[in-house]
């Protein structure tokens, strides 16, 4: 009883009000928590940036419809497909990045015998549409390892659609028009870009590390390059050339 | 031209396919064409490679010694943009490693820019028809050609027949057909259109909206296309097509050209008082869509010929019907199969009553399979029936592979 007695006059003189003790139980318990997080996670990394330019050296012809020496006359004009948009990705990811992701949605159009875009990137998982807007049938198909189809002739105003479900570079054909061609890029994990017209390219949200990125361009990796992300992030340079 | 200016030739046609197949094969893409010169020539190419038993009944023979399922074909055209109205169009063709022929030299002419109307000077297209126009091998599902366009019937227009039991005795013998009037040595008859060979002259074709139409004057005719006039009389043939939706196609076409060469009227008794011509006429359809592709085709042929030098003359009359099929039945993968009939019109000799040439019924059925864009292998069985000839049925068993870029 005398031990008992001495305490409360000890709190008594230690905290004057009630009050006082709120902030005390409040306080403990924020540091408590504080302790807590710190020990069960580490600090989160800064995300970086890789960027730079991608030079198309070399000129890349767009191509021309295959010449006939049957037809009875001039075949319509065709739109002619951008071919200086290069690709640039990193071969390896981050494990984190290969999580699923909700399903997206994209489109390919047919219009004046041409694919439009004539380079597509998506991630895996990916519904392309391909409506046809030309007054001619179209017959889009792929015979490419990474997804092969036939989508069959349908006329304008109507639109067939393939998943994607497997990365890699799927070549895109018109069973009829031989002229027409355009490449879907399925890609496992979201760190891409597909160039601008000018070659500049952009992939966010880099976690630190050390990758191997590389620059594809109409069918092929045409150069690859290691590069690292510092573990405070920020913006890193990588140009490449396309020979 | 000498054997030695032949071989010349020939070294350095092999010699520029070599140089543009390598540089086609440093390509990113090699199913597309050469370009150069911003565009303005622009160069294609294609190689088909057939084979099949020797087909003792030359149901396939184009000529006395190619078999349009036994063949080895490289073909290149190019094509030059001089300006916005005038190109050039030609193409080289050589089969077996035999000879390199001009198949087509043309100049197209577009006078008003923005106006779909074209005229074509040279040895162009065939106006008549819708085969000879896509008798390459990407555009036929199958190995063999139609009857209508590559059948050899015993017709010639420099050779013909003293009688009608000399007509009746050359039945099912096109390969190699002969008469007693004009050239007696042995050479190939005329099939009712030929695919494989290309005619002389102009073409105007035009089209509004659906329709396309097409007027072409030459040296030859239908059946005999030439470089060269051989009895002063041009063909005229028309096409045209109606598109009245998507996917359909109905076209006619009509020629009437004079037939008989030249060297054959003297000999006639009264050489002036016929035409001595061939008349086509002709109707298409094409159906498609999802994955089917269907084709139909009537002709009607009619060659009105001297018979002895008396002064006799017969209309000899043909009728070639056709219908194809092709379905893809998996990405890369089709089906396709085509059933004709070539019939003939009846005559009367002082001993029977028979069709003037033997009649003809080929089903061909086949597999395609792209191994990718441009390289294509193919497999086909063919049945064929003659109804007169040596030999009357033939079964032939034929692949091809065929490259094109």
């Amino acid at each position: 009883m005398v031990v008992a007695s001495r305490a409360r006059s000890f709190w008594r003189r230690s905290f004057s009000t009630g009050s006082d003790v709120r902030r005390l139980y409040t306080t403990s318990l924020l540091a408590v928590l504080l302790l807590l997080t710190t020990a069960s996670s580490p600090a989160q990394p800064r995300l970086g940036t890789i960027r730079g330019r991608v030079e198309i050296a070399r000129v890349f012809q767009s191509p021309e419809r295959r010449p006939s020496a049957s037809d009875l006359g001039t075949p319509p004009p065709r739109e002619i497909p951008d071919l200086r948009r290069a690709v640039v990705y990193l071969e390896t990811a981050p494990a984190a990045a290969l999580e699923s992701r909700e399903p997206a949605r994209a489109r390919m159009d047919q219009r004046n015998e041409t694919f439009l875009p004539h380079v597509l990137t998506v991630d895996q998982g990916t519904i392309v549409d391909f409506p046809n807007n030309d007054t001619t049938y179209h017959n889009v198909f792929s015979i490419s390892k990474t997804r092969k189809f036939d989508l069959g002739r349908y006329a304008r105003g109507k639109s067939k659609a393939v998943l994607f479900d497997r990365p890699g570079v799927v070549r895109i054909f018109c069973d009829i028009h031989s002229h027409m061609s355009a490449f879907v890029l399925v890609f496992s994990h979201p760190y891409y870009a597909k160039a601008e017209v000018d070659g500049r390219y952009r992939i966010d949200n880099v976690p630190p590390g050390t990758y191997t990125v590389s620059a594809w361009h109409e069918g092929e990796t045409r150069d690859t390059r290691t590069v690292t992300v510092p573990p405070q992030g920020g913006d890193v340079d990588l140009d490449f050339v396309v020979q | 031209m000498t054997s030695t200016a032949c071989r010349v030739f020939r070294t350095a046609v092999c010699i520029a396919a070599l140089l543009i197949a390598t540089r086609a094969a440093a390509q990113a893409i090699p199913s597309e064409p050469l370009t150069f010169g911003d565009g303005r020539v622009v160069v294609s190419g294609d190689a088909a490679v057939a084979f099949a038993p020797k087909d003792d009944g030359f149901f396939n023979y184009s000529s006395y010694e190619q078999t349009t399922l036994r063949q080895v074909r490289f073909g290149m055209t190019a094509y030059v943009r001089l300006s916005d109205r005038f190109s050039v169009l030609g193409e080289l063709r050589s089969e077996n490693f035999e000879y390199v022929t001009p198949f087509a030299l043309y100049a197209r002419i577009r006078p008003l820019p923005n106006r779909r109307l074209d005229l074509q000077v040279g040895r162009i297209p065939p106006t008549f028809g819708s085969f000879s126009r896509r008798s390459y091998g990407h555009d036929n599902p199958l190995i063999g050609s139609p009857v209508a366009y590559q059948y050899l019937t015993s017709l010639r227009p420099d050779s013909v027949p003293a009688d009608l039991d000399e007509l009746v005795r050359m039945r099912g013998r096109g390969w190699l057909s002969a008469f007693s009037i004009g050239d007696r040595v042995g050479h190939p008859g005329v099939p009712l259109v030929s695919a494989f060979t290309w005619d002389t002259g102009l073409q105007l074709s035009t089209g509004w909206n659906m329709v396309t139409a097409a007027v072409g004057i030459t040296n030859g005719t239908s059946s005999d296309p030439r470089v060269s006039d051989d009895n002063a009389g041009k063909q005229v043939s028309l096409r045209t097509t109606v598109t009245p939706a998507t996917g359909l196609i109905v076209g006619a076409s009509f020629a009437r050209g004079e037939f008989l060469d030249r060297h054959i009227r003297p000999l006639l008794s009264n050489p002036d008082a016929h035409d001595f011509d061939q008349r086509a006429a002709e109707l298409d359809v094409e159906y498609s869509r999802d994955h089917w592709l269907a084709r139909a085709e009537l002709m009607r042929s009619e060659w009105t010929l001297p018979i002895g030098t008396a002064g006799a003359v017969m209309p000899l009359r043909s009728l070639a019907t056709t219908f194809e099929g092709r379905y893809t039945f998996a990405p890369g993968w089709y089906g396709a199969a085509r059933v004709e009939h070539l019939g003939f019109s009846q005559i009367t000799t002082p001993t029977q009553t028979t069709e003037w040439e033997a009649p003809v019924t080929r089903t061909e059925v086949g597999i395609g399979y792209y191994v990718q864009r441009n390289l294509i292998a193919k497999t086909s069985l063919q049945f064929n029936r003659r109804d007169g000839g040596r030999i009357t049925r033939s079964q032939l068993l034929a692949a091809q592979l065929l490259y094109w870029f």
